[in-house]
């Protein structure tokens, strides 16, 4: 193990390389029942690489004062903490000297400090030198596959694995939306809520073509095509898309606005903007063959009765 | 007299669920331009049938259905909507207007779909509008008139593109006296006045008087056919 790191550290691709640390405690105000967090050790010196966009600077300098620590403001009503207020991590006095924002988890809480307090606060996490994980900058000269293959292939024992920064993130996505309960929870939530929404925008379409059914047969009498009538249903559907398509798109907006005021991570990119928006554009064009299809059916001759 | 249109032999059986209906048993008939016919017949007779078929909304199980050259029972679908769209009107017991739009509106449907321009089409929609006594309420929509004024509506827009052949289904059975008589003095004036072949089915005998000949059915058959000398 300690090979390996002195490998890493010696290894010509890289350029630095930092400790990280992932332990837990026990979080108590005086008074209150604990609540289990997630203790979070950070470099702290200028330029470090973990959580470099979370915790600003100024707060990662002031966290070299040992027993301070910062937590995400989406956490401060569930920790019942104000920033400059103390606490206790598993029996140990802790002052709260900043809020973040952006780390808030999917369900525990993290507690965001310095390495030399992290391990004061959990006394099983590897002191002088180790980590739960190391941090690395590749040097510019070499492409980071280069630097990684060779890492796997010489210097790191079999116990270590190396990911770059993207692929690590997106395995750890993948754990927690796939593999934890509450990330499967959610997809099955999506799944439910997109269910719901392709039956809403089906129904809604179906509706309109079937309570038109009668006039839709007037048409017919008066001799339009059923071609001409087509295009009128094509038309509906896609007056039916297009309002679907604003009111989900207002909705998600409103949905993020409160995200952002209650410091919920999100992540609406085009492309799930996109996604959805296919997804509405196919159920409409089935909703739309199946009213077709339906109207195929009626006939003008039921005026006459 | 021309003839308008000229049914040979035409029947129509329905079977649902194992129930055999003879809707029309092998009836032959011809109706004329310029007349006022009157259908009449017992309940479940099958005089709507019989205008589905005439009108080609319906093709018969045999027989033939032909007006001037073309045969309606040889036609596809296709030629049957031009046939209707250029040579028929309709109206029904229940109106059928459109409800999202003004009278005018409504009686300028066919004329848009028979590619008249929108001007043009406007001023002839108003006339027929004011042909049935409807000019002061052109703009209404049908939830704001009476039944008596929905179906004169129902009325111009058969009208308006002065069809060959006018049908009509029951179209006094859900009015009162005074505009059911209105409607049947409008629609013999159709056929006297533009020429067209009127073929109205109904039970009210109010009606008779007006009718310059009068078709009695029975059973899917064709039992009286009864002209009154034009007066
Ligand atoms: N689409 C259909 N399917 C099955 N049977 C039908 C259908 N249309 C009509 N029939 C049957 O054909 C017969 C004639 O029906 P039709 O509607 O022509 O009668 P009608 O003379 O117009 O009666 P009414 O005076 O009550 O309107 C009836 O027995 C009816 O049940
Ligand atoms: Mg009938």
């Amino acid at each position: 193990m300690a090979d390996a790191v002195s490998n890493l550290y010696s290894d010509k691709g890289i350029a630095n390389v930092e400790a990280f640390l992932l332990g837990s405690g026990d979080w108590r105000r005086t008074g209150s029942g604990g609540v289990s967090v997630t203790i979070v050790g950070i470099d702290v010196n200028a330029g470090a690489l973990a959580l470099a966009r979370v915790v600003p600077s100024t707060l990662r300098n002031a966290l070299k004062e040992p027993d301070t620590v910062v937590v995400d403001e989406g956490d401060s009503d569930k920790l019942d903490i104000k920033s400059g207020e103390t606490a206790e991590i598993s029996g140990r006095k802790v002052r709260v000297i900043g809020l973040i924002r952006g780390l808030r988890g999917l369900g525990g809480v993290n507690i965001v400090t310095s390495l030399d307090t992290a391990i004061a606060l959990d006394r099983t996490l590897p002191s002088s030198g180790g980590a739960t994980y190391y941090l690395s900058r590749a040097a510019p000269a070499e492409a980071e596959t280069t630097i990684l293959e060779r890492l796997n292939k010489y210097s790191i024992s079999p116990s270590i694995e190396t990911w770059k920064a993207d692929d690590l993130a997106a395995i750890s996505t993948n754990y927690m939306l796939m593999e934890s309960g509450a990330g499967i929870a959610f997809v099955f939530a999506t799944l439910i809520a997109l269910f719901i929404g392709a039956l809403i925008t089906s129904q809604t379409l179906l509706s309109a073509v079937a309570g038109n059914v009668p006039q839709y047969a007037t048409l017919r009498a008066l001799g339009v095509s059923f071609g001409d009538i087509r295009v009128i249903v094509i038309e509906q559907a896609a007056w039916v898309g297009i309002f679907g398509f604003i009111l989900s798109f207002s909705v998600s907006l409103i949905i993020s606005t409160f995200a952002e005021i209650f410091s919920i991570p999100y992540d609406l990119r085009l492309t799930t903007i996109l996604g959805a928006s296919v997804a509405l554009l196919l159920v409409a064009i089935f909703a739309c063959v199946i009213a077709i299809q339906r109207l195929r059916e009626t006939d003008p001759a039921t005026l006459l009765r | 007299m021309t003839l308008a249109i000229c049914a040979q032999d035409i029947s129509k059986n329905y079977n649902i669920q194992n129930v055999h209906t003879r809707a029309l048993d092998t009836i032959s008939l011809e109706i004329s331009a310029g007349e006022f016919t009157l259908l009449t017949g017992p309940s479940g007779c099958g005089k709507s049938t019989l205008l589905a078929v005439l009108s080609g909304m319906t093709k018969p199980d045999r027989g033939t259905v032909q007006s001037g050259d073309f045969v309606l029972t040889a036609a596809s679908d296709q030629e049957r909507d031009a046939f209707r769209l250029h040579k028929c009107g309709f109206i029904f017991q229940g109106f059928n207007l459109f409800p999202g739009l003004t009278a005018v509106e409504q009686v300028q449907i066919p004329l848009d779909y028979l590619k008249i321009p929108e001007e043009r089409a406007r001023q002839r929609a108003e006339r027929a509008l004011d042909s049935v006594g409807l000019s002061h309420r052109k703009h209404l929509r049908p939830a704001e008139m009476s039944g008596g004024e929905k179906q004169r509506v129902a009325i111009a827009r058969a009208l308006v593109k002065k069809p060959a052949i006018l049908f009509a289904d029951e179209p006094t059975s859900a009015l009162d006296r005074e505009n059911g008589e209105r409607v049947v003095a409008i629609l013999r004036a159709i056929a006297h006045r533009i020429g067209s072949a009127v073929l109205c089915v109904s039970h009210d005998l109010r009606l008779f008087s007006q009718a310059d000949r009068i078709l009695e059915m029975e059973d899917g058959k064709l039992r009286r056919d009864l002209r009154r000398p034009r007066t």
